[in-house]
């Protein structure tokens, strides 16, 4: 089937709604279908309660949008690393799996058509399940606290779905530029590069759909939409559909890292040089703490502009920088399964311990690298950043323990299981909200607060350690029972 | 003194009853062949014989240790090669054959000796220093044969042992498994290709719907009465049915228990 013969006779349809179907069935199958039909009900349910919480602390509902275009933009960016780093990427996460984009090797279609088709159906399928709803909750909330908004809800719809779509293909456009290895640097760079234009006073977001939402008008819609199709056809054109690539070779490096690290067991080393060996890096950690770190500069940014409270850097930062624990641990967790220890006389618990270290070791000089950078940037009151400081380590052992008590070695996937993910979701609002309303609504702090917040983040720490213990020897059992 | 003793193993994943009243014993030295169809239970019993799962119901002993009770001890000892799995993708073979010599405590310098010993039989010393990712399913095969062997274990359980694997490697490993079973240690292998079973196995014992339901010696079984007759009479179906030579599907191809 040549692309036009796809074309010609319905066959792009039919392919379009085969991935649609394959999407729902991929999902349905991992989280149980009734389940999983929930969601986005759970989404909106979830976004309006945080909406309307934010909201009632003071947060204007502009600044709340803008804070749901950055995380939309963020899920995008995720969502494209997944889709397009590749098969192995694909397999690493949900195992031995064959999708319809891939099937250009086995039947007559074309690979860059079966792509685009991949990326109109991530658009559709997101903005229905996902984008919808967090629009109508933010909405609703919106139109409950007194604000004339449901005129807008088309244009926030419109506006959220199309900021998804930008960061699919921003990550989809670097992928092919980059080329496997370096594509976390070179998302790296490219992030360095714009904040530097960001700071020399030019508005980036003026060229995404959020500014178009902004300002509505032809040329705001010009601006913000041009980027997709730029990327789209910039994507196509450097995307490598035979995904041929030199067979890899490597210098033994594992026992000299196993001894550098004294790791008798082997278990850490593997879990770092599997970090490390993989696409992107190293780096890939780094950039995900960097998208963190922009969107919490961008929330703190808009903040300060709305309601001109300049929200405190130490415990705004050291709140959400902590959240980079869950993806640390994701990368930690992509590239093996329990079964892949089963066959080798090791305890369970040892897999878990070694996890741990090897967070420790990547996560926290990961979170409190980027913490140190806002200190030296934004800068703030001494005893405010130290506290800032104290709080991210809590919130990181909090956040690490929890999604290990969840989701064992799988934390990627419980996004989409409504009941994880409903406890996952209250578990960390739970711990966060607080502090988050400290930092951004009640700054500058006074040493009652700060002592509150010390408080917090040691209360946080240990949690997150006694909730580590609890659960290794539950998921030892789990992993047991089949 | 049995290798592998079970009693009545029963196992289910919720309504399904992948083993039901699992009863075996196969003695030191033997080349044991656990021979089913798909879903009739061979990959877990595998599973539970080396303490990776734990079963509903039943006693099981393997090597004088009790999986059930201390599934590390029991894997100390023996040697597991699963069905389908691959070695980790970012390591090089060098360095997976460093990670289990770490992981079973072996000498580096006995563990170099091995690892130069099992590549040179199995042919693929050029592949040493290359990503596992970027290795063929069959190179993959192999380096997951070597690291089940590394350890020298009195007895290794084999899922599908010759899956992705040329005809000319398949020999060596036939062969290589005869030996170590004439050295006396004991191979406890499942398959669903009953010419392997037939070539290479001392005794077969048939598995259908977690049951065992026949055992026989393969050199017993004469014009008369072939391996497939007495699969066929057991698991049900004609003979004829199942192909006209005696392929479950084609030879060496992975399938799932």
């Amino acid at each position: 089937m040549s692309s036009n013969a796809m074309g010609a006779n319905g066959v792009t349809r039919r392919v379009f709604v085969g991935m649609l179907r394959e999407e729902w069935r991929l999902h349905a199958r991992l989280f149980g279908g009734a389940r999983f039909g929930a969601f986005p009900l759970f989404v909106a349910a979830v976004a309006a309660g945080a909406t309307w919480l934010l909201a009632s602390t003071g947060t204007a509902i502009p600044a709340i949008v803008a804070g749901l275009h950055a995380l939309v933009f963020v899920f995008g960016l995720h969502t494209g690393t997944i889709g397009f780093v590749g098969r192995d990427a694909i397999r690493n996460l949900l195992g031995d799996v064959t999708l319809l984009v891939f099937t250009s090797r086995t039947l007559p279609a074309s690979p860059r058509r079966l792509v685009a088709i991949f990326l109109a159906k991530d658009a559709v399928y997101y903005a229905g399940l996902f984008l919808a709803p967090l629009s109508v909750a933010v909405a609703a909330v919106a139109v409950v606290t007194g604000t004339d908004f449901l005129p807008r809800l088309p244009l926030l719809w419109l506006s959220v779905t199309g900021t998804f779509v930008l960061g699919v293909l921003v990550t989809f456009a670097l992928v092919g530029l980059g080329g496997r290895r370096s594509t976390a640097a070179a998302l790296a760079v490219g992030g360095l590069l714009l904040a530097a234009w960001w700071s020399s006073g030019f508005d980036p977001t003026s060229l995404t759909p959020y500014g178009f939402y902004r300002t509505p008008g032809l040329a705001t819609a010009l601006a913000g939409f041009l980027p997709i199709p730029v990327l789209a056809v910039l994507g196509m054109a450097v995307y490598d559909p035979t995904d041929r690539r030199p067979s890899r070779t490597s210098e033994a490096r594992f026992a000299a890292w196993r001894d550098r690290l004294r790791d008798d067991d082997g278990l850490l080393t593997k879990s770092l040089l599997d970090v490390a060996r993989s696409s992107g890096g190293l780096w890939k950690v780094v950039f995900s703490g960097g998208v963190l770190f922009a969107v919490t500069a961008f929330l703190v940014g808009v903040v300060e502009q709305l309601t001109g409270v300049s929200p405190s850097t130490g415990v705004s930062f050291g709140a959400l920088l902590g959240l980079t624990a869950f993806t640390s641990y994701n990368w930690l967790t992509q590239f093996d399964s329990p079964d892949s220890y089963r066959r080798l006389p090791l305890p369970t618990a040892a897999v878990f311990r070694a996890k741990f270290r090897a967070f420790l070791l990547l996560g926290l000089p990961t979170a409190l690298g980027y913490y140190a950078l806002a200190a030296a940037w934004l800068g703030g009151p001494p005893a405010e950043l130290a506290a800032g400081g104290l709080l991210a380590v809590g919130v990181l052992l909090y956040l690490f323990g929890l999604t290990v008590a969840l989701a064992g070695f799988e934390p990627n996937e419980f996004l989409f299981d409504t009941v994880l993910f409903a406890a996952f979701a209250g578990a960390v609002s739970l711990g966060l909200v607080p502090v988050l309303i400290v930092g951004f609504v009640l700054a500058p702090l006074g040493p009652a607060l700060l002592a509150g917040v010390v408080g917090w983040g040691a209360v946080l720490g240990v949690a997150g350690l006694l909730l580590y213990r609890r659960s290794v020897p539950k998921w030892t059992a789990r992993y047991r029972r089949g | 003194m049995a290798a592998i003793e079970t009693e009545g193993v029963g196992k289910t994943y919720g309504d399904l009853v992948a083993l039901d009243d699992l009863t075996l014993s196969v003695e030191r030295g033997e080349l044991f062949g656990l021979l089913g169809p798909n879903g009739a239970g061979k990959s877990t019993t595998i599973a539970v014989l080396t303490g990776q799962l734990l079963p509903d119901a039943g006693r099981v002993s393997v090597l004088d240790t009790d999986p059930t009770t201390e599934p590390v001890e029991t894997r100390r000892r023996v040697g597991v090669l699963p069905e389908q799995e691959s070695p980790p993708s970012f390591f090089t073979p060098r360095e997976y054959f460093d990670f289990v010599g770490t992981v079973r405590g072996l000498d580096s310098e006995i563990l170099a000796r091995r690892v130069d010993h099992w590549v040179d039989r199995l042919g693929f010393d050029e592949k040493l220093d290359t990503l596992c990712t970027d290795l063929s399913r069959g190179q993959q095969q192999k380096v997951m044969i070597t690291a089940a062997f590394l350890h020298e274990p009195e007895l290794v359980f084999i899922d599908e042992p010759l899956a992705n694997l040329d005809p000319i490697v398949q020999e060596r490993v036939r062969r290589l498994l005869a030996e170590y079973v004439e050295a006396g240690n004991t191979v406890f292998l499942s398959t669903h290709h009953i010419e392997v079973a037939e070539a290479i196995c001392t005794r077969v014992g048939i598995v259908n719907e977690g049951r065992l339901i026949a055992e026989r010696d393969p050199t017993d079984l004469d014009a008369e009465e072939s391996l497939l007759d007495v699969f066929m009479a057991n698991v049900g179906g004609e003979a004829g049915d199942w192909s006209d030579d005696g392929h479950a599907s084609p030879v060496g191809g992975a399938h799932s228990d």
